[in-house]
């Protein structure tokens, strides 16, 4: 039966405004966990809020355990599901810098938009740097190549890369995320409780 | 009234959540595995096998030949033997056996092309026609009755009773010009003119009269 769009269930036309309406709600979302503030992102670096790392984590593994149970029902093809490709070099270095970015803007590139909406004034200078990086990277994409498309290791996944089972591997992946939640907890129990 | 209960359970709620990922990921590892079997489903295929479409007549075909239709490969799936003996024009000869070959899947995986497979009757064609389908190969159909069919009704159309329909006969003189086409003589065709005897004309006689000979004179 699924993916729905790749096997017709859904008409190829609707993935655009699918897409907008899924956008719609991620945005909302994230406006409600509070994730349109810096104060609270940036919380993660510094250990006194760690409502990021939980809820990506919570979203990440949720998601894997729905997708293998609908694969072992029938309800949905693993095969044909999009596997991002991956590029070695720009992945690290890009991670390196949008860590960097994080830190010191309190933001990732979606929850900037997301406080942008909500009229966020550092978000606005924020999203003014993105949109000076893209330039940047744009007109400098002949230099930049060589990293950009460096170490192409094809749309492989965790489980292809370390050839272990993908059910072993998602309840490792479960127990490991449940360690550092309650780790993380720990950590924000020791700090001096910030208000923001 | 605050139930006091509900409350004391809710102050576990992320170790209770927790428990639950837990046990949904733990139950993944522990399901029972089988073996997902590659290709198209069962219910795809019995849709498949029942549909009309799956089959082309032989008129369609030989009008499809007659036309020139780029977009049909014609694949004998016989044996050489046969096929070196009788086989439809441009066809090409993949026997039965040979089917899963590597060298036979760029003809029939492939999605240009109408792929019309065709034995001698339609029974060896449709259980390659199974395999195809059960690999997922699309735009595969099968020549109903074979060359068998295709004798009988295009190489050797039989002549419609005198009180049969006009469309019979309409059917007939088409199959008797694709017959033709597939260069079967016919004795109307071969018929040669009876050759016309020129009569001879008669020789016109002319006479000439002799002139009379003057009689001799008496002279000297």
């Amino acid at each position: 039966m699924g993916p729905l769009i790749p096997n017709g269930v859904i008409p190829y036309e609707w993935s655009n405004i699918i897409a907008i309406l899924i956008g719609i709600a991620f945005g909302f979302i994230l406006e409600a966990s509070g994730f349109s503030s810096s104060r609270k992102l940036a919380g993660v670096f510094y250990g006194y809020d760690f409502a990021v790392l939980k809820v990506f984590f919570t979203a990440a593994l949720v998601a894997l355990i729905g997708l293998l149970y609908m694969d072992y029902l029938g309800y949905l093809d693993m095969g044909s599901m999009y596997v991002h490709p991956t590029y070695l070099w720009g992945a690290i270095v890009g991670g390196a810098i949008m860590g960097v970015g994080f830190v010191a803007g309190g933001f990732c590139p979606g929850t900037s938009l997301c406080a942008v909406a909500i009229g966020k004034i550092d978000a606005l200078v924020y999203v003014v740097g993105i949109m000076i990086g893209v330039f940047i990277f744009s007109e400098l994409y002949v230099l930049f190549q060589p990293l950009y498309e460096g170490a192409f290791e094809g749309n492989i996944t965790l489980m292809d890369s370390f050839g272990i089972n993908r059910y072993w591997f998602v309840f490792i992946f479960t127990i490991i995320a449940i360690v550092i939640f309650k780790l993380s907890d720990m950590i924000r129990k020791r700090n001096k409780k910030i208000f923001y | 009234m605050v139930n006091r209960k509900l409350v004391k359970v809710l102050t576990f709620r992320y170790t209770i959540l927790a428990l639950i990922l837990i046990v949904l990921a733990g139950g993944l590892v522990l399901l029972p595995k089988y073996t997902k079997h590659e290709g198209i489903n069962p219910e795809e295929l019995l849709s498949n096998a029942i549909s009309p479409e799956r089959y082309i007549s032989t008129d369609a075909l030989a009008d499809k030949i007659v036309n020139q239709d780029p977009s049909n490969i014609l694949i004998d799936i016989r044996e050489e033997i046969e096929f070196t003996k009788y086989s439809l024009p441009n066809a090409i000869n993949i026997p039965l056996k040979n089917l899963l070959d590597e060298d036979s899947i760029p003809y029939l995986n492939q999605n240009q092309f109408n792929v019309v497979l065709f034995s001698n009757d339609n029974f060896y064609a449709d259980q390659a026609w199974i395999l195809c389908n059960r690999l997922g190969y699309k735009n595969i159909r099968v020549l109903k009755g074979g060359l068998n069919l295709w004798f009988t009704t295009i190489i050797n159309p039989l002549k419609p009773d005198q009180n049969e329909s006009a469309e019979e006969f309409t059917l007939y003189s088409t199959r008797k010009a694709a017959s033709m086409f597939f260069g079967v003589k016919y004795p109307e065709q071969v018929k040669v003119d009876a050759p016309v005897i020129k009569k001879k004309a008669p020789k016109k006689v002319f006479t000439i009269e002799k002139k009379k000979k003057a009689p001799a004179e008496g002279g000297c």
